[in-house]
This record gives C-alpha cells, sequence and structure tokens, in this order.
C-alpha cells in the first residue's frame, strides 16, 4: 500500500500546527489513537534554593527535590520505600545522563540518583553513570534498570532535547535518527537492550535552555533559572511539559508567540505513532509542588 | 589495483588523519592565515581542533546536519581564553563553493547586521558572517561589553584576511525585490532544510537532494505573511517530474492547474517553467498568488 503523504494541509485542517504549545500534534486519523485512553502522572517540583549563589546545583536541596518527588509520584511515604517500588536490590543499574558541555545532567544530580538506587538496595558496582559509552559499558550492557536524567533544552533539529532524545546514544549511528526532525525517537526505546527497562524519567527544569542560536545553539541569554524538575515513569509525559514550560517562557521573553523552530513533533508522535506514553496534557495528572512564583504553568 | 590508485587512497587516509587529528598542519596555517593567536588579552591557548563531514557530531549536536547538508569540507575551531573571562570560540567551516556559504549563513538570520564579511549577524554574543568560501561563527560563552568587543575585532580581523569575495547564488536575482524581504531569504539544497524553516510534507515531494538548488523568501501583503519558494533542478525533466509530485501529493483539489485554496482559506499556486518550479504560499487572493507567480515565470 503507498504511503500516505503527510503535509501542510492536514495540519491547517485541524489547526493542529499549533501556536498555542508550540509544538505539534498529529491531525485525527493520521495517528494512531490507541493511546487516546491512556494517563500519566508527572511530579513537578520547584525549589527557590536549587541553585547556589554562583548558580551551581545545590547538593542538599536537590537531593530533597528528587526525594519528595519521587515519594509523591509513587504515593509511597518515604523516599526509600519509593525507589524500591522502582528498583530491586538485584538490579543493574544504568543512569543515563547528558554530557552536553553547556548544559549538562551535572554531578549533583547523578550522584543524588546514584545514592537514592544504593537507598534500595543496589551494589554500588552495579550501577554506573554514563552518556556517549553506554553501548561499551558492562553495567549498561547488563542493565535490568536504567534511570533517565537530563536537561531541558531547546534543540536545533529535533525542537526540545528531552528524555525521549536522551536515549539516542542507545544506538551506534545517531545521525541516521535526525530524519524529519528527529520524528521518530521513540523508536529507539523498543529496541531489545531498552525495551521495558526505564524506570523512572528526570527531566531537569533547573536551568532550562529555551532558545538557541549559532552552530552550538546556545547562548547564556536564553537560559533561565526555573529551578525545577520534573518526574514521572512516562518519558514522554514529562517532555511534553516541558515543551510546554519552554513556550510559556519564550511567549514571556519574546512578547508574541514564537513556536519552537523545528516543532518538537517527536514527543507528540511518540504518542500518536509509537505509543511510548501520553503527551497530551489533558491526559497528564501534573502535581505541583514546592515553589510556586513564575511557574509559567 | 594500480600504483597511481593506491597512492590515492593513501593520500584520501593521510588526509582524514589529519582531520581528524589535533596535528597541526595545514589547517592550523590557514587558521594562524585568518586570525591571530592573541587578541586583547585573550589567547589561543589550546591545541586547534579539526573536524570534517563524518565527525562533525563529536563537536557539534544535532545542528552538525545543517553543516552537511551545504556540502561543507573541513570545520577549523579555534579558542581563545583569559583568566577570569569568558571563553571565545571561532569556528570556521570551509565550504565546497560561495553559493554554500552563503547558504549556510541564511540558516540563522537572527540578530542585527554588523557590516562584517559579505553578509554578518550579531546576537546575544554570537557573530555569524560569510565571505568567499568561508562561513564563519565567533561565540563567546558569556556575553559582556569587553567580550563583544573582541568577538567583533576577530571577525572583522578574518574577514580582512579572506582576501577573495564569493559569488551569491544567481537564484537570488530571479526573486522580484518587491515581493520577498531580502533579509528574509534561506538558500538550501534538501528536503530536511525546507521543512526546517517552512514545513510542506513529511515526504520529499520536490525529490529535493544536493543538486538542487533553492530559496525561500516570506513577503507580506496587507501585512500577512507568503512565502515564495523557487527550485532549480538540474534538468527540465526533473523540475517536470518535481511539480508533478507536488500537485499530487499537495492540491489533488486543485480548481485549475497548479492553484488552489488552502484550509486557511489562503492561496497556493504552483508552476513550472524549464528546470525550475515556483510556488508561492498562503497569499491572500488568488488573484495575488496567479499575479506573483506570472511576474515570476516571466523572470524565469
Amino acid at each position: 500500500m503507498k504511503k500516505r503523504v503527510i503535509t501542510r494541509r492536514d495540519f491547517l485542517r485541524t489547526a493542529a500546527v499549533s501556536t498555542i504549545a508550540g509544538a505539534f500534534s498529529f491531525p485525527d486519523g493520521l495517528g494512531a489513537m490507541q493511546g487516546k485512553l491512556k494517563k500519566s502522572k508527572a511530579v513537578l517540583i520547584r525549589d527557590k534554593d536549587a541553585l547556589d549563589d554562583t548558580g551551581h546545583h545545590n547538593p542538599e536541596v536537590i537531593q530533597r527535590m528528587l526525594d519528595e518527588a519521587v515519594t509523591v509520584l509513587l504515593e509511597k511515604s518515604d523516599p526509600v520505600e519509593a525507589w524500591k517500588v522502582l528498583i530491586n536490590p538485584s538490579d543493574i543499574v544504568g543512569i543515563k545522563s547528558n554530557v552536553w558541555g553547556y548544559l549538562p545532567t551535572g554531578g549533583v544530580v547523578e550522584q543524588a540518583l546514584k545514592r537514592s538506587v544504593m537507598d534500595a538496595g543496589v551494589r554500588e558496582e552495579n550501577i554506573s553513570i554514563d552518556d556517549w559509552g553506554v553501548l561499551r559499558d558492562s553495567v549498561f550492557k547488563n542493565a535490568t534498570a536504567l534511570i533517565n536524567a537530563r536537561p531541558a533544552r531547546t534543540h536545533h533539529w529535533s525542537g526540545m532535547g528531552g528524555c525521549i532524545k536522551n536515549y539516542i546514544m542507545f544506538v551506534p549511528d545517531p545521525s541516521k535518527w535526525h530524519g524529519d526532525s528527529c520524528a521518530d525517537l521513540a523508536k529507539i526505546w523498543y529496541l531489545p537492550h531498552v525495551k521495558g527497562r526505564t524506570k523512572l524519567n528526570i527531566l531537569l527544569m533547573l536551568t532550562p535552555l529555551f532558545h538557541g542560536i549559532g552552530p552550538h545553539h546556545f547562548s547564556k541569554r536564553y537560559v533561565w533559572a526555573y529551578k525545577g524538575i520534573l518526574v514521572s515513569r512516562d518519558p514522554v509525559a514529562v517532555d511534553a511539559t516541558g515543551v510546554r514550560i519552554l513556550q510559556a517562557k519564550r511567549r514571556e521573553f519574546f512578547g508574541e508567540e514564537r513556536p519552537l523552530q523545528p516543532p518538537a513533533k517527536h514527543i507528540f508522535l511518540a504518542e500518536t505513532r509509537h505509543h511510548l506514553g501520553v503527551s497530551n496534557p489533558e491526559r497528564i495528572e501534573l502535581i505541583k509542588l514546592g515553589w510556586k512564583e513564575d511557574i509559567l504553568i | 589495483m594500480k600504483r597511481k590508485q593506491w597512492l590515492t587512497v593513501y593520500l584520501v587516509f593521510i588526509g582524514g588523519m589529519v582531520l581528524l587529528g589535533d596535528t597541526p598542519g595545514k589547517e592550523t596555517k590557514i587558521l594562524d592565515s585568518l586570525l591571530p593567536r592573541e587578541i586583547k588579552g585573550w589567547k589561543a591557548v589550546e591545541k586547534d581542533q579539526f573536524y570534517n563531514p563524518h565527525n562533525i557530531f563529536d563537536y557539534i549536536d544535532g545542528a552538525g546536519e545543517v553543516y552537511r547538508s551545504y556540502n561543507f569540507k573541513e570545520l577549523l575551531v579555534r579558542r581563545f581564553t583569559r583568566k577570569g573571562k569568558p571563553d571565545i570560540v571561532a569556528d570556521f567551516f570551509k565550504m565546497g563553493s560561495s553559493r554554500d556559504a552563503f547558504g549556510v549563513f541564511t540558516h540563522d538570520l537572527e540578530g542585527e547586521d554588523v557590516e562584517i564579511g559579505q553578509d554578518s549577524t550579531y546576537n546575544a554574543g554570537l557573530l555569524s558572517f560569510w565571505k568567499g568560501l568561508f562561513f564563519i561563527s565567533i561565540y563567546a560563552e558569556e556575553e559582556t561589553d569587553e567580550t563583544k568587543e573582541v568577538v567583533l575585532s576577530l571577525g572583522r580581523f578574518a574577514a580582512l584576511a579572506i582576501k577573495e569575495e564569493g559569488e551569491k547564488p544567481d537564484l537570488l536575482d530571479l526573486l522580484p525585490p518587491e515581493y520577498v524581504d531580502k533579509k528574509s531569504i534561506h538558500y538550501f539544497h534538501n528536503h530536511m532544510i525546507l521543512n526546517y524553516h517552512f514545513f510542506v510534507s513529511d515526504e520529499n515531494i520536490f525529490f529535493l537532494d544536493q543538486k538542487t538548488e533553492a530559496v525561500l523568501g516570506t513577503g507580506f501583503e496587507k501585512g500577512e505573511e507568503y512565502k515564495l519558494l523557487l527550485i532549480r533542478y538540474p534538468d527540465t525533466k526533473k523540475a517536470a517530474k518535481a511539480y508533478r509530485s507536488f500537485i499530487e501529493a499537495y492540491m489533488p483539489d486543485a480548481i485549475e492547474q497548479g492553484l488552489v485554496q488552502t484550509e486557511d482559506k489562503r492561496w497556493t499556486a504552483a508552476g513550472v517553467i524549464g528546470d525550475k518550479i515556483i510556488i508561492i504560499f498562503n497569499a491572500l487572493s488568488d488573484i495575488s498568488a496567479k499575479g506573483m507567480l506570472k511576474k515570476l515565470e516571466s523572470k524565469g
């Protein structure tokens, strides 16, 4: 059967080239709607002391934020109990980080996550933190559980760099996934060495990048101290929520609608085409904790 | 294999090794000829770095695709540091042609014109300009009055050091200035870049590739924006095939040949003339769409 070509007119038809979300959703009937009734839960936690006076991550506060977010997300009474829902002591755990020089996940977050995993009973030698080396790392190669943590930022080629895109290092040829603005990144999540292993997604909104320029798609002018962390078991839900916050910041900063360029359609296709999770905000239960000033959402 | 062919393979291999590594070689000499090693207290302390289309992603994240799509040959990188001050990074992209140096410059047009090179923009610590075969980006990791001055000085130095200017794509001459804002024009080759600036279709319905040339410009009619797309193919047969493909995918409900009212009540008109196809998207009326098309066809 000949493949249906999707054109600009399909989006005009459903008014789905959204200037409100600054993002992308597929017209009815084009994306499969199997996930229509699915719901996801995400926690957004903010703390005005998440960064120190020099703008660096504050270790104690970050640990507290992660503990509280995970506890609420999993509806447990303390963080250790919550982490034990996610991780078994016998698990081999890969913490998928992001080392992008201008805005990395960072040691404070990495170590906080490692500490939590160890508190759940996992031995230190069975934990690894990596990004570019995940295909060569012996712990990652044998991982039974993955924790996915990275900062949110606009991205030159995919619209947004978030939790879904963070797994591009699980393929040997990342650039082969760049077609159509990285539309099908969610497919990576179904590869045998990845599928079903992710226990938690942490999208760092501590100092997100809401606009990029130049070859490196970065300028400090377009970074702001939002001091938040988004946590969910659903990578699509954290990314879709992150996009809304980035878009709200762009609207505030530029004083007009300035949709992401290109639109972060891989996030919405992750639901409509690949059924990885939920992107529709109406079906994401977003629990907001902590500092509310300038929350934007 | 003949001896001469082995020699060619060997030379290509050695060339690749030089580009992949950081051994000072001809690239450092090129950089030395285009940039000082020290300026206003900032020094190039680290070794220069060199990249090619195969390893560009080691240096630049997803945007590496942009430079590959413009057929870049080499990227030369020099980092300037000064104690207690933000670093300044100069990226020199040597392109295969001046058309592509111009083209990659048009990919990101945000910023003010600072009159460096043949065209330039400055925004938030980033200077971009092109001249001859080079597209150059000089970036301060933090923008201050002082770093801005250094960035601009480096740019002026490099622009002066590049002796030869390059020609812009002649396709630009076919765009009537009264129809398109000159500062909005993007020149490119492939489908991914078209969709980056203006999404038309998920499939490559224009059959764009590295041998096609395209310009996309923005114009305004009564304050409302429209887009003008002009594509040139290597031959008339390819242009005709792409035109048919576009008509079939985009306007199966055309009210007349190459004219359709789209769902937002705007008009799209398309025509093919020789080796070129011309499309006006989002015109306010059928009359204006057809009028612009006719004018462009007369120039083509």
